[in-house]
């Protein structure tokens, strides 16, 4: 029953990053998507995965969009 | 449940790719649409681990006690994953430098609106 609640996690954690005026949440917002696929790996049965995923999905590329925001526009205009 | 867990993580992995394809084409902002493509990436990815899925199966780590030919029937397939776990890693450098080319653009124009830099239709 979890992982169906994690794929529509994932999918509206999806929408709601690309719906935010507010670049640097729409960043944050990219981690959503990211925590819950490594979760959902791990009911694959596929942990090796789950473990690089949790990483560089949750934490490595939500701060690869916040500098990238920090260098240049925070607001979409 | 009616569909099982097979059928509903490729859906999902469908459904990523769709949401990244529409925001990769009809969004302006260029840092939104690199995290279009990285959702597409991400539901690549998802459909290949997808598919080495097997229902009711173990996760495929050979522990002393068990018999090869049970194993070998109740195992997932592991070769999709060890190349995903490569893709994960590309995927994530070439965002990198994806976002580094933005940088050298918003110096350059000043803006990071596609519709800006490349003239308006």
């Amino acid at each position: 029953m979890i992982e169906y609640i994690l794929m529509f996690i994932v999918i509206l954690g999806a929408i709601l990053a690309l719906m935010q005026r507010d670049l640097l949440k729409a960043a944050i917002l990219t981690g959503i998507p990211g925590a819950a696929m490594a979760f959902l790996y791990q009911y694959l049965l596929a942990p090796d995965v789950a473990l690089t995923q949790a990483i560089v999905g949750s934490a490595i590329l939500p701060v690869f969009f916040a500098l990238a925001v920090y260098k240049t526009r925070r607001v979409e205009d | 449940m009616i569909i099982d867990t097979q059928l509903a993580s490729l859906f999902t992995a469908v459904s990523l790719v769709i949401i990244g394809i529409y925001g990769a084409v009809f969004l302006d902002n260029l840092i939104k649409k690199v995290i279009s493509l990285a959702f597409i990436g991400d539901g690549a990815n998802l459909f290949i681990i997808a598919l080495g899925y097997k229902p009711g199966g173990i996760v495929y780590i050979f522990l002393p006690g068990m018999a090869a030919d049970w194993f070998a029937q109740h195992a997932a397939y592991p070769l999709p994953f060890a190349l995903v776990l490569t893709s994960i890693v590309i995927g994530a450098s070439t965002t990198a430098v994806m976002l580094g080319l933005i940088i050298v653009l918003y110096k350059k124009y000043k803006s990071i609106k596609a519709s800006k830099i490349l003239g308006e239709l």
